[in-house]
């Protein structure tokens, strides 16, 4: 979009500003050059192969609608489609409430700059151990023998142990809502640090209350904020699978997951048609949320 | 005149810091008083405790008769005009003014119709119509502050707090916008409280002037009165335009390093730091073997160069042991001082336009 946009402004452009913009244009030329052929490219072919001829042990170029009819007919696909979506909202959701009520606090009420960067910080610490470890490390917490039911008896509020800790969708839920909450702390505090401290100030001394002033000044300042982090939670949720794979003990099926088990069993043609669905889906949800805010106007 | 503020030895550090250090001071009603001061000199932290973003640890503030150290800043009726204006950014113009009309806890205006009236009202007081749905970040400096000032004033506050109102804009409209608010404070009739670094400011608004000096209340009089008779060295220096010496007064002499000056018919300040000040435009420069009157004193000086501003010039001359003086001469009253370069005059001052502080 912003290359249409940027060649279109060259061509209208007077002689001596041409000059510099062909100049400007070199810049973006790597950046398109390796998106045409490692991102049109691969999704249109992905497009194509989807429209392919499979058989159990190969696959043709001949043109059938078959991988399609079946993902939209089978209840698993379905499902799976579903639960993709589901589990999507409900760690969409859980990121925000977890994540907003931080990301204020850190902004608003943490009044020295170095401690909120060392606030910062510490929501990016789980990052410095590697994702497998991360999931993995949930089953010992989970568990049926682990951390938290072990506590939870010692301590008699429970006498057998919790089964749905592990093993389930909840599992999954929590797991994600930790791994991804970062991205949504993170570009709501720095909404949030833009905003002046004398505007709350000057809300205050005209008679508001904190959640009006919440209401009118700081959510709105702040959407653009938590639009942003909702497109990176939903890009890289929408896109999981193992997480739902190590946790779940296979019991939820995302897309991504039906992604790799079709691939490990070369069925590329259904592959791709998954990929397909899940892109279309990325599409609709990243263009929804750039409707709520208008983000040119932040920038 | 009632009273609508007054504070009592109010209190307030910032680590060794102290930013007020005992106020003492009360605001007449319906009238436009200035606060004068130096930057540090607490200011803004005096505003701030009035308007109740920072809580004194001493003294009190009763504001209409009322203890409001504990009252919290939305439930205070004092208005505060932020010195970068704090305007909110994703409201248009009449939203920013509506705000604090439709979002105050205390007696919300809930009817939109009442809103809409009384923001037009203010938006013609202020000179903003036809600017209703700009976004505030389109309009200019001097068109921000008046949606500052409106949106402070059309919750009818008692008091108005102005932070530096003027500190943003160019001096062209820094002069415009200085009548203009006094014609606005007059007819809302409410108390401002205009905060300036600025001396010529703080004498042309204030009704009533008050100068801050390290945390404390200098001296609180009327402009004519801080301009001729400063109570303290320190008021004198604020004002800019005195030449002042420290030293003792010794029987009948006020011994400086820079000079012995007889002493006769001065007016006399008592204060704990001595000092002797003459005012630049009481000072005559003459030849130097010109005759001395009885009643003058003359004080040898090496002249430097002059700057000419239109109504008046303004000469430097240097003592020998290096300091500065200065000379203010009004060309309506006199002609221009001709002086030569490097050449030795007599700068010559009637006893009674001096100032004693002893």
């Amino acid at each position: 979009m912003s290359l249409s946009a940027t060649t279109s402004e060259t061509e209208t452009m007077t002689d001596p500003v041409r000059k510099s913009s062909t100049k400007s244009v070199w810049l973006i030329t790597p950046g398109v050059i390796w998106m045409i052929l490692f991102l049109v490219v691969p999704m249109l072919m992905m497009v194509y192969v989807s429209f392919w001829t499979q058989t159990t042990f190969k696959i043709t170029p001949d043109l059938t609608t078959k991988s399609w009819v079946t993902f939209f007919t089978s209840e698993t696909y379905l499902n799976s489609l579903w639960t993709t979506i589901r589990i999507w909202l409900i760690v969409l959701a859980a990121t925000l409430i977890v994540g907003y009520p931080a990301a204020l606090f850190v902004g608003l009420f943490v009044k020295n700059k170095t401690i909120q960067t060392a606030l910062l910080v510490l929501c990016v610490i789980p990052f410095w151990t590697s994702f497998l470890i991360r999931v993995l490390a949930w089953r010992p917490m989970l568990g049926k023998e682990g951390a938290i039911n072990l506590i939870l008896m010692k301590l008699n509020i429970i006498q057998t142990p919790i089964e749905v800790l592990l093993f389930s969708e909840l599992s999954v839920i929590i797991g994600m809502t930790q791994i991804y909450c970062v991205f949504m702390v993170g570009p709501i505090a720095f909404m949030m640090g833009r905003v002046d401290q004398s505007i709350i100030e000057a809300a205050q001394d005209l008679g508001a209350g904190f959640w009006r002033i919440f209401r009118t000044i700081i959510l709105p300042l702040t959407m653009p904020g938590v639009v942003v982090g909702a497109i990176f939670v939903s890009v890289m949720v929408l896109g999981e699978f193992a997480t739902a794979a190590a946790l779940s003990g296979r019991k939820v099926n995302l897309l991504g997951n039906i992604i790799v088990t079709q691939v490990g069993s070369l069925k590329w043609a259904f592959a791709a048609v998954v990929g397909v669905v899940l892109t279309v889906l990325m599409g609709i949800v990243v263009a929804g949320l750039l409707r709520v805010v208008d983000l040119k106007k932040e920038l | 005149m009632s009273t609508v503020l007054s504070l009592a030895g109010v209190r307030k550090t910032y680590g060794d810091l102290n930013a007020l250090d005992g106020i003492d001071l009360s605001l007449p009603d319906d009238s436009y008083v200035s606060l004068l001061g130096p930057s540090g000199s607490g200011k803004t932290t005096l505003l701030r405790v009035i308007a109740g973003f920072e809580t004194p640890e001493a003294g009190t503030v009763s504001f209409k008769g009322e203890r409001i150290e504990s009252v919290p800043p939305h439930l205070r009726d004092i208005g505060f005009v932020f010195q970068n204006f704090a305007l909110f950014p994703h409201l248009s113009v009449e939203k920013n003014i509506a705000f604090g009309l439709e979002n105050r806890v205390v007696n919300p205006v809930t009817d939109a119709s009442v809103v809409k009236s009384r923001v037009r009202d203010i938006i013609g007081l202020v000179g903003l119509s036809g600017l209703e749905d700009r976004a505030v970040t389109q309009i200019s400096g001097g068109q921000k502050q008046r949606v500052a000032l409106a949106r402070t004033l059309v919750t009818e506050p008692s008091l108005v707090l102005l932070d530096e109102p003027l500190g943003a804009l160019d001096a062209n409209l820094r002069t415009r916008m200085l009548t203009e608010l006094r014609r606005i404070r007059e007819r809302c009739g409410v108390t401002f409280l205009h905060v300036t670094g600025s001396e010529t400011e703080a004498l042309a608004m204030g009704d009533t002037v008050l100068v801050l000096d390290q945390g404390r209340i200098a001296q609180a009089a009327d402009s004519d009165t801080i301009y001729n008779e400063p109570k303290s060295v320190a008021v004198a220096r604020f004002l800019n335009c005195y030449n002042l010496f420290s030293g003792n007064v010794s029987g009948g002499t006020f011994d400086s390093a820079d000079g012995t000056f007889p002493l006769g018919a001065e007016k006399t300040f008592p204060s704990s730091v001595p000092g002797y000040a003459i005012r630049y435009d009481r000072v005559w420069i003459r030849p130097l073997d010109a005759p001395v009157a009885a009643d003058e004193v003359a004080l040898p000086a090496t002249f430097l160069a002059d700057e000419y501003s239109g109504p008046a010039v303004n000469s430097f001359f240097q003592l020998e042991n290096g300091r500065m003086v200065e000379v203010e001469t009004h060309l309506s009253v006199a002609p221009a001082p001709e002086c030569r370069p490097h050449t030795r005059y007599a700068l010559v001052w009637k006893q009674h336009d001096a100032l004693v502080y002893a």
